[in-house]
């Protein structure tokens, strides 16, 4: 028997081997039939919905940054407002009204009543003074402070010269009063973000690690069991839910290393909403259809390809010897084939961009900058006008960027457009991790690691759904998201006017004059704006993905008849 | 063999201690700033900055810091995650048994494949099978282990559901579709696949070693079949390099399995630290490779003291060199 | 005889990414004990019919590499530059007569780059492992032939350096070096020294013990000319066997190491990273996976069997 046995594992290993070759060699898409969606979709209650994610950092609203994280605090947690998940409005979430006063500065916010927290207590708005003033204390080195800055205070709580954000009050149990250090009309929309919800302070005074690993909120999941690290966070729904309550039972958020390997689990069909792997989009809208408006799924509309509100470009060193030449900027603006960027490596999912702000934010302008497009003989003229014709006397550039993701290829395709207008391109990829924090560190108008940077790919995405959003940080000469190291007094100027115009009609006109003013400069080049690459299963319904990237879960359900 | 074991735990003090000194080393010279990592894009104040370095005893001098850890680490205090804001032991104690699991379904495939695929090719010398297992077992070191991996997902995870034929799960430890050890199988071939190909060459070379020994020969000429030569004599003396290959291979398993497991998404200890690496998150890669350097150490004297044990000819060697 | 326990088991991880274990260092210790004819050893390699099919095999590849600029770009293709206004219509376009391995992504031949790519992998696996065996051969002999205080040094280095996780001690290198072609050399290089180091002592340590070592003392022979004239010649065989058997390993590192983005740059066709690249392809155009996997594969395979086949040459106790 067991010599047998011996022979036939043997054999097993090679033969396995052998046709692992074979099959692969000899393999062609094949065609799955899509299945039918049923006739009528009425809503059916229960079932688990898996959704895919990576490891996130942190998943208390205290760290609430990367995409990964706020996915889930955007289901445990509500904020203030909340912004409608297809058109980006902003509308009541804990509070029911809110206004400023006449120059923006006070914020005054009405609380529904009775909303509660997953242990049972009512929410009041001395629940949201403690979880800004947890985010704005400077010994908590909260990675989200930033959102808190227009906050009367809050330069105090950093310091560590204040223990209490002054500018926020708790006048009873359902107003807040919010005070502003300067003049915000958009300020509303910072309080929707997902990490500005409320925190019971009994909770994380209790024990606050627990809370880190199983926080306690006020949305309409709830965590169920802490959280298994490198597998996955499950939630339920909650039942003493304020708005209207789900339809699945709960939430099994997996936990993927990547792309590739969640959408491997997919095609097995272990996965209800994943991200579709780079080189795949073209095989999988064919096979699982493609969704109507690009945000909501449903079976047999599966791929959502949506624009989200954020923008893919190269950053150009302003102050650089070389690249300090408006003209040379422009001429690289001109030469890049952006078109041949959507259709390669984004199988013609994305569109070209032509300015910072992307389409889908109030004030987007088509064409808002005039070099920012495909044209070789203006490249050509540009780059005689710079002083460089034809390339001649041009040293080389090095364009920077993070690996994976497919930036390696766009890359690829960048420097051989530039290459043939003659500017000769070095590429140099690193991880996505010291890429952004070190590499692109800007301090006090410099590069905190070396002055040598010249093009650097980077992607900007809304943290709110304004336009302010894209042009305060990336172009105020102040500001360390300006990568470009751009100073133009007058563009600094144009900002802080726009910021303080209540008048939201003018403010936008405002924010549309400079994005224009910016664009004279080119100090960045604007390449494609994102789409969602994301599918869904064929069990899915109603389930829509916002522009900036939430999935509203809450309104999602599961067709009964699954495997 | 008391003088032995404890000769040979003091060796390991000084190879731990180079452990810790190369990490620190590491973690200074890699560029990179753990704190700026963990803002990610955005940027922070000079003071914010100046209180979190405080925070984590950043501000010391370097040496003052390599002090502090190795009082920490005698405590049993690895601390905390700089990204994470976990304790750096609860990290690893989530992640490793699912390494530990891994790993011991790999060795059972090494046990089972290749001792007995080794014994095959040795016995049936120069047969079909030889050439088979010698061929295969020199293709299994050359592959890619991570292009295995990823083209047995393709070929039994999604190729065989769309044939209809019945298929392996292709990542993650568990699903709705099947039950928890059948996601355990892919990983671990491909986990096994090199060492199985040792296990096989080893076994092989050293039974063909043994069974040209005297004693061998003496037996046969004795009458005993061939067969009960090799079950009574060859094998049990052409084993212990076998098994000593094998513990030694248990030992490197349990420092995890940075391809395998980012290829079947599988939660193990290689890929965290990997990750960490690039995070710059220092207390835990240096608490990751410790406690990883910590246990392969004692599996290896392990496996030393069982190899004394084992080949009485050996009186323990290392003591005159 | 294992002339050492410590010595006599094999190095943990080495070259092999994920936990696998080498065997190689336990054969070779326990064969380098004799001097071998060249003749002889040669004369046994050409009868290894495996050997020699991988010996041809690495020339071919080493020719087809070396040529490249005379002949591969003007047929194939170039394996680098890109027309991004055709790109589209050749995008994955599938294997073809004109394009036996067919076209990546971005609409380069395949083979062309999987041609230059070997320029790639194979002066990484050569230079990688000279650098290791440039180190190996110093410090092993720093330590046998000093002993004492340099030798307990040496060794318990190298044991801190087995001790280490050998991938994320390469991911670690990388991570100090940064990103790119010179830096896996160096990379790579600077781990694979503790097993030539310890091989070459044990080797070293055995020859010392014969009397010819003395004699040559007693001539007034100094430490260099005896290390160069009268231990190195002995001690090279099981040298040229791990080495051989190194380049393989490094291949396969290097191959990891570009997986995980940690390795070569882009553009540089180099296999591993077209592995990388071409994972997002693996369902509609599986070529681009298939063709770089079988390139790493067979020319390991070719240093694996080559380095088999010169163990077994060198090796005394095949000859009865």
């Amino acid at each position: 028997m067991t010599k047998r046995l011996r022979t036939s594992l043997a054999l097993v290993l090679v033969l396995a081997l052998a046709a692992g070759f074979a099959g692969v060699a000899g393999c062609t898409p094949a065609k799955t039939a899509t299945p039918a969606a049923p006739a009528v979709a009425t809503p059916v209650k229960g079932g688990t919905l898996n959704f895919y994610i990576g490891e996130p950092a942190v998943i208390d609203p205290i760290d609430g940054q990367e995409s990964e994280g706020i996915q889930v605090i955007n289901q445990v947690f509500d904020s203030l407002v909340d912004f409608d998940p297809l058109t980006s409005k902003i509308k009541p979430a804990v509070a029911e009204s809110w206004k400023p006063n006449a120059d923006a500065t006070v914020w005054t916010f009405k609380l529904k009543k009775g909303t509660k927290f997953h242990n049972g207590r009512v929410v009041v708005a001395g629940d949201f003074k403690y979880a800004w003033e947890r985010i704005a204390l400077g010994s908590n080195a909260s990675t989200i402070s930033y959102h808190l800055a227009p906050v009367k205070g809050f330069d105090e709580m950093q310091a560590g010269t204040a223990t209490e954000l002054s500018g926020v009050k708790a006048i009873d149990d359902n107003t807040l009063e919010v005070t502003l250090q300067y003049p915000f009309a958009d300020f509303e929309y910072v309080v929707g973000h997902p990490a500005l919800a409320p925190v019971p302070k009994e909770e994380v005074e209790k024990d606050s690690k627990a809370f880190l690993e199983k926080p306690i909120g006020n949305g309409p999941f709830m965590m169920t069991e802490p959280w298994t690290h490198q597998q996955g966070i499950k939630l339920a729904a909650f039942k003493d839910y304020y708005g209207d309550k789900s339809f699945v039972d709960g939430v099994n958020f997996k936990i993927y290393k990547d792309d590739e390997a969640a959408f491997t689990d997919y095609k097995q069909g272990n996965l209800d909403f994943a991200t579709i792997a780079t080189g795949q989009i073209k095989a999988t809208v064919k096979q699982y259809g493609e969704s109507p408006d690009g945000y909501t799924m449903n079976p047999g509309k599966q791929v959502i390809l949506g624009s989200e509100l954020s923008t893919y470009y190269i950053w150009i060193n302003t102050q650089d010897a070389t690249t300090k030449n408006a003209d040379l900027r422009k001429a690289m603006a001109s030469a890049i084939n952006a078109q041949a960027i959507c259709d390669v490596v984004y199988e013609g999912t994305r569109v070209p961009a032509s300015g910072p702000i992307p389409a889908g934010i109030v004030g987007y302008q088509k064409n808002a900058w005039p070099n920012n497009s495909y044209d070789v003989a203006r490249a050509k003229q540009l780059l005689t006008k710079a002083g460089f014709p034809g390339g001649a006397g041009l040293p080389e550039i090095e364009l920077a960027f993070n690996v994976g993701r497919g930036h390696e290829k766009v890359m690829q395709l960048i420097q051989a457009d530039l290459a043939a207008v003659g500017i000769k391109v070095k590429l140099n990829g690193q991880p996505w991790e010291t890429y952004s924090s070190e590499w692109l560190k800007v301090k006090d108008g410099k590069f905190a690691n070396s002055d040598t940077h010249q093009l650097m790919r980077l992607g900007w995405l809304a943290d709110y759904p304004i336009m302010d959003n894209f042009l305060y940080p990336m172009f105020n000469s102040k500001s360390g998201d300006n990568k470009s190291l751009y100073v133009n007094p007058d563009v600094d100027a144009m900002l802080k006017t726009a910021r303080e115009t209540t008048d939201a009609a003018k403010r936008v006109k405002l924010y549309q004059d400079v994005e224009k003013k910016i664009g004279e400069d080119q100090p960045l080049i604007a390449l494609v704006n994102y789409r969602h690459v994301r599918v869904g299963s064929d069990r899915l319904h109603d389930l829509v993905f916002s522009p900036m990237g939430l999935a509203a879960l809450d309104k999602a359900w599961l067709s009964k008849a699954a495997k | 063999m008391l003088k032995y074991i404890v000769r040979r735990v003091l060796q390991m003090v000084p190879v731990f201690l180079g452990v810790t000194i190369l990490l620190f080393v590491l973690t200074v010279v890699i560029p990179g700033d753990p704190i700026a990592m963990r803002m990610g894009e955005r940027n922070m104040t000079d003071a914010q900055r100046a209180s979190i370095r405080k925070a984590l005893g950043l501000d010391k001098p370097l040496y003052q810091q390599y002090g502090d850890y190795l009082v920490r680490l005698s405590k049993g205090d690895l601390g905390e995650s700089s990204r994470a804001r976990r304790p750096v032991l609860s990290i690893f104690a989530d992640l490793y048994p699912n390494t530990i699991r891994l790993a011991l379904a790999a060795i059972v495939i090494e046990i089972i494949i290749g001792i007995g695929a080794g014994i095959i090719s040795a016995i049936k010398r120069y047969s079909f099978m030889d050439v088979l297992v010698t061929l295969s077992t020199s293709i299994l070191v050359s592959l890619p282990v991570f292009w295995l991996g990823l083209m047995m997902q393709l070929l039994f995870g999604i190729k065989f559901k769309e044939w209809g034929l019945p298929y392996l799960p292709v990542v993650n430890m568990t699903s709705d579709q099947f039950p928890p050890w059948a996601h355990m199988i892919m990983p671990s071939i491909v986990l096994a696949s090199v060492s199985t190909a040792y296990v096989a060459r080893i076994m092989r070379s050293q039974l063909l070693e043994v069974m040209n020994q005297d004693y061998i020969r003496t037996a046969q000429a004795k009458g005993l079949s061939p067969s009960a030569v090799i079950w009574k004599h060859g094998l049990k003396n052409a084993m212990i390099p076998v098994v000593t290959f094998i513990g030694l291979d248990l030992g490197a398993m349990m420092s995890g399995a940075i391809l395998t497991e980012t290829v079947f998404n599988w939660p193990g200890i290689g890929y965290m630290v990997y990750q960490s690496i690039l995070q710059r998150d220092w207390p835990v890669v240096m608490g990751g490779v410790i406690i990883i350097v910590f246990v392969v150490m004692i599996i290896n004297l392990l496996v030393d003291i069982s190899y004394a044990f084992l080949d009485p000819r050996i009186r323990y060697g290392a003591e005159s060199s | 005889m294992k002339p050492d326990i410590s010595e006599a088991v094999p190095d943990p991880g080495d070259h092999h990414p994920d936990g696998a274990t080498r065997a190689s260092e336990s054969t070779l210790t326990a064969e380098a004990s004799s001097r071998t004819l060249l003749s002889d050893a040669l004369r046994r390699l050409r009868r290894n019919k495996l050997a020699i099919v991988a010996l041809v095999w690495i020339a071919i590849m080493v020719a087809v590499a070396v040529t490249a600029d005379l002949w591969v770009p003007q047929t194939l293709g170039d394996p680098i530059k890109i027309d991004t206004t055709k790109v589209v219509g050749l995008s994955l376009n599938p294997p073809s007569l004109a394009h036996p391995f067919g076209r990546d992504d971005l609409g380069r031949d395949i083979l062309s780059r999987v041609i230059y790519g070997a320029r790639v992998s194979l002066a990484v696996g050569v230079i990688a492992t000279a650098i290791s065996v440039m180190l190996g051969l110093i410090m092993g002999a720093l330590a046998a032939y000093y002993g004492g205080l340099a030798d307990s040094f040496v060794m318990r280095l190298t044991d801190v350096f087995l001790a280490f996780p050998y991938i994320l001690f390469a991911i670690a290198l990388m991570a100090v070096l940064g990103r790119g072609f010179l830096n896996i050399f160096i990379a790579i290089g600077l781990l694979g020294w503790p097993t030539i180091a310890r091989v070459f002592r044990s080797s070293i340590l055995q020859v010392k013990e014969n009397e010819y070592v003395d004699a040559a003392r007693a001539l007034g022979a100094g430490d260099l000319r005896i290390m160069t004239r009268h231990i190195l010649p002995n001690a090279v065989a099981p040298i040229i066997v791990y080495a051989t058997m190194s380049i393989g390993g490094a291949i396969l590192t290097e191959a990891a190491l570009s997986f995980l983005g940690m390795g070569i740059l882009p553009p540089t066709p180099a296999w591993g990273l077209m592995l990388a690249e071409g994972r997002g392809f693996i369902y509609n155009a599986p070529h681009l996976m298939i063709f770089p996997g079988l390139a790493i594969l067979t020319t390991v395979l070719g240093f694996v069997l080559l380095g088999d086949g010169l163990r077994d040459a060198l090796d005394v106790k095949m000859k009865d």
